[in-house]
């Protein structure tokens, strides 16, 4: 009983920082704002529903083998995660937001040492 | 073109196996006969493309030691972003202030660099878009999502300092 | 236990409302981002629908999902940084 009370805790929490990473997609102002507020979804989330579910795969159902699974699951997210945000920010910048007249960062290091 | 090196090609074929036996759960003399078979060929093939450095180096406890320390340091950083994150978020997503700052770094080695720069990016709110060399010194840009220090060294220190002194410990 | 599959269909209600950004999303890298977030959503949810039915062929689809999210997202970051 205690075990379950504990997962259901985990899984609440991993379950609020989804939605807050999902709200500040939906509402931040510009693209590079987004992805900061959609690393919330891959840390957070993603570590407490993993943690949950393996507690619930060892203690209430007794298999090994699916909280290996959801371990590598767990740890391939949160590995990879980072190198595609850091891709898809030097995307943007170089496609979109260097175009856009209405795009003003106030310290602009980057765009100052490598486009003008 | 970089040399095959046998050390390199057993720990990939290693990690290959375990997904192997992950994959399929079963430990007949047959699957595992496959399995080797195909390990063998994609570690001698790719090998020489993602180990450049010793490859047992985690092997060493005190190593291991350093790196699961790291790990708990991490994890901290993580927590305090995210709820910084979300009090942002649930006030409406108007007190955003952005901006990209250079920030000097002391890290030398190439997997130091790639380790401290992915772990910026796993902290909400900064994000590490490119990394530069100027006179031996080490710069990342940053984009920032609240600047408070426009100065460098001082926006470094606020970004990166209990990150670095860790990652300084398990690289270099 | 009912709360998993309650929470699964959370996270897949979530992943749903990220279909408007991806469909109105001014530029390409916001489409791509939310794809991405999107993708960690499904995985999560995929875990929690597998523990309420104890099957273990949801976690197989989750790892492809995981290994596989992280191609797509470099390919077109790649492809709009012009360095392909």
């Amino acid at each position: 009983m205690v075990v379950r009370i504990i997962i259901d805790v985990f899984i609440v929490i991993g379950a609020f920082f989804a939605l807050v990473g999902t709200i500040g997609v939906l509402k931040m102002p510009d693209t590079v704002c987004r992805m900061q507020a959609a690393t919330c979804i891959p840390t957070l989330g993603v570590i407490c529903v993993s943690i949950g579910a393996i507690l619930y795969a060892s203690f209430v159902l007794h298999s090994a083998e699916n909280a290996i699974k959801i371990a590598v699951i767990a740890i391939m997210i949160v590995v990879t995660n980072p190198v595609g945000s850091h891709a898809i920010a030097r995307g943007a910048y170089r496609a979109d937001l260097r175009m856009d007249k209405n795009y003003k960062v106030e310290p602009d290091d980057y765009g100052r040492d490598f486009y003008e | 073109m970089r040399k095959t090196q046998f050390s390199a090609v057993l720990s990939t074929f290693i990690l290959c196996m375990a997904v192997w036996i992950l994959l399929t759960w079963s430990f007949e003399i047959q699957e595992l006969a496959a399995g080797v078979i195909v390990s063998l060929g994609t570690a001698l093939f790719s090998s020489r493309f993602f180990i450049h450095d010793n490859a047992f180096r985690f092997l060493n406890p005190l190593n291991l030691i350093k790196l699961v320390l790291f790990g708990f340091v991490l994890l901290k950083e993580i927590i305090k972003a995210n709820c910084s994150m979300a009090a942002r978020v649930l006030g409406g997503c108007k007190n955003v202030n952005p901006g990209i700052v250079r920030i000097p770094t002391d890290m030398k080695s190439d997997y130091g660099l790639c380790l401290l720069a992915n772990c910026i990016t796993l902290t909400p709110g900064t994000i590490t878009m490119d990394v530069a060399e100027e006179d031996g010194q080490n710069y990342y840009y940053v984009h920032w999502i609240d600047v408070t220090e426009t100065d460098r060294k001082a926006a470094g220190d606020v970004i990166k300092s209990k990150l670095e002194k860790g990652a300084r410990r398990v690289f270099d | 236990m009912v709360e998993l599959v309650i929470g699964a269909a959370f996270f897949g209600l979530l992943a749903l409302s990220l279909v408007y950004r991806i469909a109105k999303g001014p530029t390409s890298g916001d489409r791509m981002m939310a794809v991405d977030a999107c993708d960690n959503l499904l995985c999560c949810a995929m875990i929690l629908f597998s523990m309420y039915t104890h099957r273990g062929i949801y976690l197989d689809i989750s790892i492809i999902g995981a290994v596989l999210g992280i191609i797509d997202t470099m390919l077109v970051g790649r492809y709009l940084e012009g360095s392909l």
